[in-house]
């Protein structure tokens, strides 16, 4: 049967409010799944592709000593792309000027993913440079060494024992933006002219990676091959593993958007239920009717599951344009930030829309249709309009298998699915149960006071309102907290340049030089350290205790950056122990998640090894830190005066506004080693992105509040036809308008109060467990919302409660006769 | 034109309801309340039948057991030569489906159809027919013009007076050429004017489609029309109507 023929043959249902009602909640349902569908596959696919050429290859090995050649032998033999590089700080120098680069030795197919994009002059037009295709002693550079030597492209410089040709710059390559405390500008030097620079001895510290390329089952497989061979320096880095800041943000959105079109799913769920029972309701009477003529209860079943599908359809079709059209406003709005034009929209929301539409028509549906074919025939003769009850259980089992499905197709985790199934249960039956606990106790005031006798019908508006309210409170807190600490993160004021490797006897003047130009910042020392001992016990990545612990593991490998400072620097917060006090030599400061991760608490004691020489200290305090604060952050910070005698680096912040620009020349003219590391473009796009992210969030929370109207609709219809009667009652026994519309108004009152206080409740410890787990946010108490909530509440379903009945009230009640 | 086939039967016919009370209390709930108490009647092919009695006499679900729309405690009808008893509500409703037409009281036409769709219904039910739309469409458009509605064939019910609702209804229960027509108080809502309208297109159609009748009002110049009146009193048929009845339209009925 064609669609047409089913629309065709369905069309007389449009013309029931009911079932508009249902197409409503449907099209919410659809338009919100697939626009956030559509467009999270896109961002993530980009995201995926981006991340390939960030990191140059699929999977990268990196070491801190040469590797072994057979695992480039094995990998080729797989049939995957390899690349080698060799990565190591080095002074160029041209004529009297010297600057400090990093040079990438780089094989002729790096980079695997990704091109290096090159020009002959600064803001030049852009072409794709190959390694292969340098000539004898050419490289690449970053135009900052350029400047820094003072050249232009085309002259010489000298690298070691080599003179070499600095052929074109660098405008963008891999792995560029992977490491922002690399603060040296890139040379790439073909791998092939390293040894003739003499640069590169015995025990010469530089970075060796291997690239990796090949579809997803090669990596896989590689990866378990290589894995087990691995020596204690080497790691290897994939896709997953630590995303930059920009990428974590916009992860953090997608999550965010994913819940709020659950969300507005969950909503619209309620709706269609809502709508259903309405419907079932309207037409009781019409199927005693067609059962009189004969119809059979198949064809009762046809006639109504057609209508549904029908409607259902209409609904995926229609909801799938409108997301289309949605995401790629969205899309158009954000792909700058994604630094490329998004891949296609894949085919898999159209399913996903067109699935989750069948899935809640049917199964928010079905115990009311089932209700429908069981009426009797002779309810029309008895003039009575009951409805055939259905078990408990069967409705039950129809909605929780539905709610499941829904959210395994949201989630596509089975396990979460799960949970969330059995945590909204939980939260609806605390609903009804606080519910009517709270109608009861109403009942007893109304013996005293003029109150509207409370009922089971109420409680079930109060339920119902209830849970739309909830959703909408929920994500309210979570987008304002979300878009709040997403804009905190980088205020105006956040520090656009870095200034490190400054020497110990250029503290005092530099902080000077800041000081006459109304520029305070705290100037941290810095010391590079491996941890070697816990509690005076030798401790190694390859302790069984950390064998499911990569991120320990990679912690012990690498050395930490230690700091020493009088004051708890700004952002962070002391969770246990206190901070050092005036005068104390001895004690560490952790950072709460790494020593969660170490498995280190207060009162160990831990050795770390500062080139050659070994610093012990207990710890006497933990701290948590605002990571993306853009402000010099340390995992171990010790006592003020602990690395005294140590070989150290100072670092430091500042923000230096945009008429503060002479005073980088300034320090760089003064203090020669020092170097300025310039994020102010990274800053301006990262706020970028977080404007935008912010406006993909608010647009996807429109729908959940459209959601919530059409829930609020189809509850208030639903109870319609009831109240018609009873007003037709009370005006037949004398009531007169004024009174009624009271009544009316302060049910209505009662009813969304009440709903907008249990929601506020459970939205404030919904939105702090979500905000902790999912967000990674603090907690927080938030009061007001249950002020906001019970008055919202209130206000919005007495005026649309109002709205729905006002014509109701000039109702005369001949009516009841008829 | 009436031949003496029957077309509904009822043998010893009795209804009772478990008594609800009121309070709620469930030991008395195994009391039963007898609405029906053996009813015994035989009504022929094109024969007209009033069935009258007070408010809670029974007669309506008297009516609801001969068409097969309830099932009886104990008794049997045999409805176009079929046991009821011994089919399910599907058979049941088989056994209707273009056989049987039905008028209520409060109309009941589907307010999301027009008119016109409101008459196609029972003919689109009839997979045996074999109708196409079209067809289907013509012998509804047909069938309002009988009744005088053919301009409003395309109002909804709710555009549409009380009359001229019985109006449709009528032309719905007609338009699959019934052998038997049931009719519920069917001027119960409506003014005593347009009640003689629709009573009179009422009887003329039935006459026209030789159509069995049987109305259940409480308005004895109504049940006057028909051939035959039975009284119900306390689920009971009262003889002394039938003999009534009988004396005047000299009529045989069977009695019980």
């Amino acid at each position: 049967m064609t669609l047409s023929n089913l629309l065709k043959q369905n069309k007389h249902f449009w013309r029931l409010a009911e079932m508009r009602l249902l197409f409503l909640a449907l099209l919410v349902a659809v338009v919100a799944v697939t626009s956030v569908g559509f467009f999270t596959d896109r961002a993530d696919r980009a995201m995926s592709s981006q991340a390939t050429q960030l990191l140059g290859g699929d999977m990268v090995l990196t070491s801190s000593r040469p590797i072994d050649k057979s695992y480039l032998v094995e990998a080729q033999q797989r049939g995957m792309g390899t690349a080698e590089v060799v990565s190591f700080p080095s002074m160029v120098s041209s004529g009297d000027k010297f600057q400090l680069a990093q040079i990438k030795a780089v094989s002729k197919d790096y980079p695997l993913h990704g091109k290096i994009e090159t020009s002959f002059d600064s803001a030049g037009s852009i072409t794709v440079t190959t390694v292969g295709s340098l000539n004898k002693d050419e490289v690449l550079a970053d135009g900052r060494l350029f400047v820094a030597l003072g050249i232009k492209t085309g002259e010489q410089a000298q690298l070691g024992r080599s003179t070499i040709k600095l052929a074109k710059i660098i405008r963008k390559m891999p792995d560029q933006g992977t490491n922002a405390f690399q603060f040296a500008p890139n040379m790439i030097i073909p791998l092939a002219q390293l040894p003739a620079t003499g640069l590169l001895g015995e025990g010469s510290r530089a970075s060796y990676s291997y690239l990796f390329a090949g579809d997803a089952s090669q990596v896989k497989s590689f990866n378990a091959w290589l894995k087990p061979k691995l020596e204690r320096q080497e790691r290897i880095r994939t896709l997953d593993d630590g995303l930059p800041a920009v990428q974590q943000a916009l992860t953090r959105g997608q999550r965010f958007l994913k819940m709020a079109s659950l969300l507005a799913v969950i909503l619209a769920g309620a709706g269609i239920a809502l709508s259903s029972y309405s419907l079932t309701r309207h037409e009781i009477s019409a199927v005693a009717v067609l059962k009189t003529m004969g119809a059979s209860r198949r064809q009762i079943l046809t006639r109504y599951l057609g209508a549904l599908v029908t409607v259902a359809m209409l609904a995926a079709i229609v909801g799938v344009i409108i997301g289309y059209f949605i995401q790629s406003y969205l899309a158009t709005y954000l792909q700058d930030f994604v630094g490329q034009a998004l891949p296609k929209a894949g085919l898999l929301p159209v399913f996903i829309g067109a699935a989750t539409s069948l899935i809640m028509a049917l199964g928010f549906s079905a115990p009311h249709l089932l209700q429908l074919i069981k009426t009797s025939p002779i309810q029309i003769l008895q003039r009575s309009n009951t409805v055939a009850k259905t078990s408990f259980m069967f409705s039950f089992f129809s909605l929780a298998i539905a709610v499941f499905l829904l959210m395994w197709i949201q989630t596509s985790d089975l396990k979460l699915s799960a949970y969330l199934l059995i945590a909204v249960s939980i939260a609806l039956g605390v609903f009804w149960l606080i519910a009517l606990l709270m109608l009861k106790l109403i009942r007893k005031l109304s013996q005293r006071w003029p109150l509207p006798k409370a009922n089971q019908r109420m409680a079930l508006m109060v339920v119902v309102f209830g849970v739309g309210l909830f959703s909408l409170l929920l994500l309210t807190t979570l987008r304002d907290d979300l878009i709040n600490r997403w804009q905190a993160s980088l205020p105006s004021d956040a520090p656009n340049h870095f200034l490190i490797n400054i020497q110990p006897n250029e503290v005092e003047p530099l902080t000077q030089l800041l000081a006459n130009k109304n520029v305070e910042t705290p100037i941290y020392p810095m010391v590079r350290g491996r941890l070697v001992e816990v509690n005076k016990k030798p401790i190694s990545p390859d302790d069984s205790v950390f064998a499911e612990n990569p991120r320990a593991q990679r912690l012990l490998i690498r050395e930490f950056n230690l700091s020493a400072n009088a004051t708890l620097p700004e952002g962070n917060i002391i969770r246990a122990g206190e901070w050092f006090g005036d005068g104390d030599e001895n004690g560490f400061s952790m950072e709460e998640g790494i020593a969660e991760n170490l498995g280190v608490g207060m009162g160990d004691s831990l050795t770390f090894d500062i080139a050659g020489q070994r610093l012990t200290e207990t710890i006497t305090s933990i701290r948590t830190v605002q990571w993306d604060s853009m402000k010099p952050n340390f995992f171990v910070l010790a006592a003020p005066s602990a690395f005294d005698e140590l070989p150290r680096t100072f670092i430091t912040s500042v923000h230096l506004s945009d008429d503060n620009t002479t005073i980088i020349p300034e320090i760089v003219k003064q203090f020669p080693s020092v170097t300025d590391i310039d994020i102010s473009a990274i800053l301006t796009q990262v706020r970028e992105l977080i404007n935008k992210a912010a406006f993909a969030v608010q647009a996807i929370f429109l729908f959940t509040l459209v959601a919530g109207v059409v829930v609020l609709f189809s509850a208030l219809q639903s109870q319609k036809a009831l109240r018609r009667k009873e007003i037709a009652i009370y005006k037949s026994l004398g009531a007169s308008r004024s009174l009624l519309r009271r009544n009316l108004l302060l049910e209505f009152a009662m009813i969304g109060g009440l709903a907008g206080f249990l929601a506020a409740v459970l939205a404030l410890v919904a939105a702090n467990a979500a905000a902790y787990t999912l967000f990674d946010l603090s907690p927080e108490l938030n009061l007001t919302l249950i002020i906001i909530g019970t008055f919202l509440g209130a206000s919005l379903v007495s005026l649309a409660g109002y709205i729905n009945v006002r014509g109701l009230l000039s109702i005369a009640p001949v009516s009841l006769f008829r | 034109m009436k031949n003496n086939s029957i077309v509904i039967e009822s043998n010893n016919l009795s209804k009772s309801l478990a008594a609800s009370n009121e309070g709620g209390d469930k030991s008395n709930s195994s009391q039963t309340l007898q609405i029906l108490h053996l009813i015994n009647l035989k009504i022929n092919q094109g024969e007209s039948v009033a069935i009258t009695g007070s408010s809670g006499s029974g007669k309506t679900t008297l009516l609801g057991l001969l068409a097969g729309l309830d099932v009886p405690t104990s008794g049997e009808v045999t409805l176009l030569d079929k046991k009821l008893s011994t089919l399910d509500e599907d058979q049941r409703a088989a056994l209707r489906l273009g056989k049987v037409g039905f008028v209520f009281q409060s109309f009941h036409l589907m307010d999301n159809l027009t008119a016109l769709e409101n008459v196609m219904l029972p003919l689109e039910l009839d997979s045996s027919l074999s109708l196409n739309n079209s067809a289907i469409r013509d012998r509804a458009k047909e069938a309002l013009s009988q009744v005088g509605l053919e301009p409003r064939i395309n109002h909804l019910p709710t555009q549409l007076s009380g009359g001229e609702q019985q109006r449709v209804a009528l032309a719905r229960a007609f338009v699959s050429n019934p052998t038997i027509l049931f009719a519920d108080e069917p001027t119960g809502n409506l003014d005593s004017n347009t009640g003689n309208e629709i009573v009179d297109l009422l009887f003329e159609m039935q006459q026209q489609n030789n159509t069995t009748l049987i109305l259940v009002t409480h308005d004895d110049e109504l049940a006057k029309k028909c051939e035959t009146h039975y009284r119900i009193e306390n689920g009971r048929i009262d003889n002394s109507e039938q003999e009534a009845s009988l004396i005047e339209n000299k009529k045989e009925v069977y009695v019980s």
